[in-house]
């Protein structure tokens, strides 16, 4: 059937929207671009305190825990762990707010 | 002298309370907006707090807002060349 009543899925039940599983290229290329920026702010924020012969804890947390953008694997940079999908991954865009905060670690064991 | 400059880029609308509140001490309320602060341990910590939403340079001076202003502005494409006195 063809024209308004093709049986589709926005057709029939309305407003529907779904979230591919993977991210486009372009999405990628952003989602770099994020975790390159966030690298930018942390190793700016070092170079002051350096400079001024300081250092805060927050930031030897991060130099211990978050990896750099160019240390990351592809499956850690557009993908994230999820207890409940197969295989234990998810995409990062399906993640709240994923654009505004660094999720670029996985638990012990995965 | 050196000073954190420091932008807020992306709005923290719909983030929690407690990052909308480090964002008030530092000053910066509207994306867009810029502060200066010494160089600081607390200072970092509050920064790499946010750092998702901030862009940070290192500067030697403070701009007054009229001085940040003048470095936003376009180019007009002409410049003056004599002013006459009506």
């Amino acid at each position: 059937m063809f024209g308004p009543f093709k049986p589709t899925n926005p057709a029939f039940s309305g407003l529907l929207w779904k979230i591919p599983w993977r991210m486009s290229a372009g999405q990628k290329y952003r989602q770099r671009k994020r975790l390159q920026a966030v690298d930018q702010v942390i190793a700016t924020v070092e170079e002051g305190l350096k400079s001024k012969g300081l250092t805060c804890k927050a930031l030897e947390r991060l130099n211990a825990e978050l990896p750099k953008e160019s240390e990351m694997l592809p499956r850690d940079k557009y993908t994230t762990f999820h207890r409940r999908s197969p295989n234990y991954r998810i995409g990062l865009h399906k993640v709240a707010k994923w654009t505004k905060r660094s999720i670029r670690t996985n638990p012990k064991g995965f | 002298m050196s000073y954190f400059r420091v932008q807020l880029h992306r709005s923290a609308i719909g983030l929690n309370k407690k990052t909308n509140e480090i964002l008030r001490t530092l000053g910066l309320r509207k994306r867009g907006s810029v502060v200066y602060h010494n160089i600081t341990a607390p200072t970092a910590g509050k920064i790499l707090a946010v750092k998702e939403l901030v862009r940070v340079r290192l500067v030697d001076k403070k701009l007054t807002k009229q001085e940040h202003n003048l470095t936003m502005k376009s180019n007009p494409g002409y410049y003056v060349i004599k002013e006459e006195n009506h």
